[in-house]
């Protein structure tokens, strides 16, 4: 009885040894490859957004792989930049999707007008940078406070007119020229220094929306927006104003992505 | 010696074997068992029973299809029906368990009955026993076909059936195909199975020509109702897959009108014809005009009752062997076993129904004011009597503050107010920017030296305070309370569908087996009350010669009303938005808490941002409920005033459970399984993804 319990344990042992290469290191490398760059317009301006799925995405698709490929996506910070420093050393290509020009645009039939997607070896740190066409230019000029609200002063223009933002767009098909019309204007506020649409504090931001091409009137001019509720008093802020036209990126996801101002800090007495 | 006889013994049983393999192995269940007998069909219809994706009592949306009764709740799938503490109670963006692989199975059963039982047609005495059979297969596909329509858009359309064959791995691929494809084989399934089906099943929970004829309705409506409004998303939800430029979602825009026309069309006519047949009727069995006790009392009774005559396709449970919880998770805190709580209405939902005072904007009435902030709160005998003219239906759906359930009274309010009276709003505040901010938040709780509103964090650490010298706790006894989650979290508790007549010993997991009704008669008027209106806003002529559609439609909406006890409706319906929203709205109403109304809000596309002030059925201001992408459901919390020894009522976002749902245009289509997108070389990912 012992001498069998005996010989099941070296056999198991020995099954165990043979099992799953026990002896084999993985040798496949962790991904430890850097992409990083920046997004900026065409006077080298960063296009700024929001870090997640409303904000810029950033796709790679490994094109150095024999088969189906899925694409990675991340998302670039709110200053416009983006950086991922676990990538597989492969051949990549990389597109992104934001409030400007789509860099790539194909007819509804797929065949291409314009590619101006990105494909690249990643190895080591590999800096890509993209110049767009943001559609707006959204400035965030001063902001007053009072009674716990404030009032922030918002410029809105056209980084692209309709008329250009037409000429790129229409060879796309099932253009519309209410595209180009100016939905909203946003105030975001709250404590998180990273402000955007997902880090705002839903108390206090505001929006003022637009019907139609109403805004257009007020192209370049100073606009008003006050925030909701009050803000408690002894209190630090970070306010991000953002504006975004009718035309959501890429055409079919529904997703219409604001422009940026930068952020500012409001100290509430 | 022992050695070599075991070697021999050995040898020779090598030899022995190995001498005809070719035998029809006895373990094996085979087609001649089968697909030769009436007896045989019923072990064949028994496996594609069980593997229909069904949504009832074990089907949660977050979940997905994997047919389990825990935590059994209904209406908390993001329509506002309902909602309770857990994270399966969120908006409906997906299933945990895509429903994939399941569907080819399915399928796969289903060809191989239509394509084999041909062969085996002389066993069968009559034609109607075969065809009942062979329209079994084309339904089954068909529901599976429409369950994954519904879900991704343009699906694989596995109508031969596909055998292993890993020599030639391209022979069991198979691509998506377009969406429009998708919706055209779904309609010839169901139409197919219709044909053959019997008008009356020869087996108790088969499906029948009525069977398919109502969901082929169900399914048309959804699919006429995208084709058109897929248009009102930005985005035109449509593209072309990467892999086989194949539009897989949505519609070319110049087909998009004809399509929704023409498959309007079809749920119409589909629906007509159930009506036509006179087959079935509302459950009215209780029923007396003018009588509001009755006709609650009908609407309970019409959920457990098997002979039903509105009852259309129902999926029966039996205890002790096949059984589901919902008693032991929904029910009011008195019958916690081992949860309660599960499914609590919400105040938005409510607020559909008629009968009850409301604000200028439609919203429920609580103070003396223009709005919840302005003047002073009404003042109740009851928590009850606010609701006692509300419509039948929403008592037999929805347990009331201080109303009668299993033989008690459900006793809420989620605190006593000792300041003078009248009161004035708690919040200067009761917009959606301010909801988080909430009882315990007020000066009246938090200020200790001068607490004027006494509440309780749970059950367990419920206090009293003295009323008139005696002591009243603080919180009713079926809650809500500040910090827990397992009673009612707003103030209203789920009565459809749970069982009146139990006592707390006959509660437990697995231990309720009430039917579930997939398909009733109601499901059928509104379809064609819905399909009719849009063909009359399309300028479409009626599919049924010889129908005025919106007479039919206006006769449907007046007799669901009729038997919940609703407002009468005044003047026939027309061709346009408003009249569509009346019938919308009935569905929300008539169809709450029964896996309907999630698909209803989504096919509508009126759950992200800019398609919310449809949400409701009715056109109600977004901004109110919600900002951005997220929104909220609020709840209805009593209070109890000792200056005047009544209630009040205040209507906010949240006491304990803080939800809020989000919804963007994407999750119209769901993301196919990334595995199977990823494994084959001719499956897409949806194209907007």
């Amino acid at each position: 009885m012992k001498r069998t319990i005996k010989n099941i344990v070296l056999l198991g042992a020995a099954l165990l040894a043979s099992s799953c290469s026990l002896f084999q290191l993985d040798n496949y490398d962790a991904p430890e490859e850097t992409l990083y760059g920046k997004v900026v317009d065409r006077n080298g301006n960063p296009v700024l957004t929001d870090q997640g799925s409303e904000g810029i995405r950033v796709r790679l698709m490994e094109t150095s792989w024999e088969g189906n490929v899925n694409p990675l996506d991340f998302y670039c910070m709110p200053d416009g930049t983006f950086r991922n420093t676990k990538l597989f050393e492969a051949d990549y290509n990389i597109r992104i999707d934001g409030p400007f020009i789509p860099i790539v645009r194909e007819t509804s039939d797929g065949i291409v007008i314009e590619d101006n997607s990105v494909n690249t070896h990643i190895k080591g740190s590999k800096e890509v940078n993209f110049v767009v066409d943001p559609f707006l230019n959204v400035e965030l000029l001063s902001s007053q406070i009072s009674n716990g609200k404030i009032t922030a002063k918002v410029r809105v223009t056209r980084g692209v007119s309709r008329d250009a933002f037409r000429d790129a767009v229409e060879p796309m098909g099932d253009f519309d020229p209410a595209f180009a019309n100016i939905t909203d204007i946003q105030l975001f506020v709250g404590y998180s220094s990273s402000m955007g649409y997902r880090n705002r504090d839903e108390r206090w931001s505001n929006k003022i929306e637009y019907a139609g091409a109403s805004f257009d009137a007020h192209l370049g001019e100073v606009v008003e927006i006050t925030s909701l509720g009050a803000i408690p008093s002894n209190r630090k802020v970070f306010i991000r104003a953002a504006a975004r036209i009718n035309y959501d990126t890429p055409r079919g996801t529904g997703t219409k992505r604001w422009n940026y101002s930068p952020v500012a800090e409001v100290n509430v007495p | 010696m022992k050695k070599s006889i075991i070697l021999i013994l050995s040898a020779a049983l090598l030899a022995a074997s190995c001498v005809q393999m070719d035998l029809p192995s006895k373990n094996k269940v085979s087609d001649e068992d089968l697909l030769t007998s009436p007896s045989g069909m019923t072990v064949y219809m028994a496996r594609l029973y069980s593997h229909l994706p069904l949504e009832d009592f074990k089907y949660m949306a977050k979940w997905g299809l994997n047919k389990n009764a825990w935590l059994g709740g209904l209406g908390g799938d993001g329509t506002g029906e309902s909602i309770n503490r857990d994270d399966i109670c969120r908006s409906f963006v997906g299933e945990d368990n895509a429903y994939w692989d399941e569907a080819f199975t399915s399928m796969h059963d289903a060809n191989h009955l239509i394509e084999t039982l041909p062969n085996y047609r002389s066993n069968f005495n009559s034609d109607m026993q075969y065809n009942e059979f062979l329209g079994e297969g084309y339904f089954v596909r068909a529901f599976v076909l429409y369950q994954m329509a519904r879900r991704y858009g343009g699906v694989p359309l596995a109508i031969k059936q596909i055998d292993y064959d890993p020599e030639n791995p391209d022979n069991m691929e198979l691509p998506r195909a377009s969406e429009e494809e998708t919706w055209e084989q779904i309609c010839a399934d169901f139409t197919m199975a219709a044909e053959l089906l019997p008008e009356t099943s020869s087996k108790r929970g088969y499906a029948n020509k009525y069977v398919a004829l109502t969901y082929k309705a169900e399914a048309m409506l959804y699919a006429g109702t995208i084709a058109k409004y897929n248009e009102t998303v930005s985005g035109r939800l449509t593209g072309l897959g990467e892999k086989t430029g194949v539009r897989v979602i949505g519609f070319e825009e110049s087909k998009a009108a004809e399509l929704s026309k023409k498959w309007f069309s079809e749920s119409y006519k589909a629906a007509r014809e159930v009506m036509n047949s006179g087959k079935y009727s509302l459950y009215k069995k209780a029923w007396k005009a003018g009588n509001r006790e009755a006709q609650y009392q009908n609407m309970v009774d019409m959920w457990k009752d098997l002979t039903s005559p509105e009852n259309i396709f129902v999926r029966e449970y039996s205890y002790p062997t096949v059984t589901h919880g919902i008693d032991a998770y929904s029910s009011p805190y008195y019958w916690h076993a081992p949860l309660a709580g599960g499914s609590c209405p919400t105040l938005d939902f409510v607020e559909l129904f008629d009968g009850l005072p409301r604000y200028p904007n439609g919203q429920l009435r609580t103070t003396t004011g223009n709005g919840p902030a302005e003047g002073t709160y009404e003042m109740y005998e009851t928590t009850y009597e606010l609701f006692k003219d509300a419509e039948p239906r929403l008592r037999a759906y929805v347990i009331l503050p201080d109303d009668t359930f299993r033989g008690r009274k459900i006793e809420v309010y989620a605190g006593i107010y000792t300041g003078s009276a009248p009161v004035s709003p708690f919040f200067s505040d009761y917009s959606y920017s301010s909801a988080t901010t909430t009882y315990t938040n007020l000066d009246q709780f938090t200020n200790k030296s001068n607490q004027t509103l006494f509440m309780s964090p749970n059950p367990s650490e419920m206090t009293s305070i003295k009323v008139n010298g005696q002591d009243m706790t603080t919180n009713g006894s079926a809650g809500p309370w500040y910090s827990y989650g397992e009673a009612t979290v707003n103030g209203f508790h789920l009565r459809k569908y749970l069982d009146p007549d139990l006592t707390l010993a006959d509660i437990g997991e697995g231990k309720s087996d009430q039917p579930f009704i997939l398909m009733r008669y109601a499901d059928v008027l509104l379809a064609a009350a819905e399909a009719g209106v849009e063909l009359a806003i399309a300028g479409a002529p009626s599919p049924v010669e010889g129908d005025d559609m919106l007479a039919v439609a206006t006769q449907a909406i007046r007799d669901i009303r009729e038997r919940a006890g609703a407002d009468e409706l005044t003047s026939a319906l027309k061709a346009d938005n408003e009249s569509r929203d009346i019938v919308r709205r009935e569905r929300r109403k008539e169809l709450a808490f029964e896996h309907k109304s999630k698909w209803d809000i989504r096919r509508w596309r009126v759950c992200h941002e800019e398609g919310r002030a449809g949400f409701w059925g009715e056109q109600r201001d977004p901004s109110l409920t919600g900002s951005g992408s997220n929104f909220r459901f609020r709840g209805l919390f009593p209070f109890y005033s000792t200056a005047t020894g009544k209630y009040f009522f205040d209507a906010r976002f949240r006491l304990s459970v803080d939800k809020t749902f989000g919804y963007s245009p994407v999750d119209y289509y769901f993301a196919i399984p990334s595995n199977q997108v990823s494994k084959s070389k001719y499956i897409d990912q949806q194209p907007n993804r």
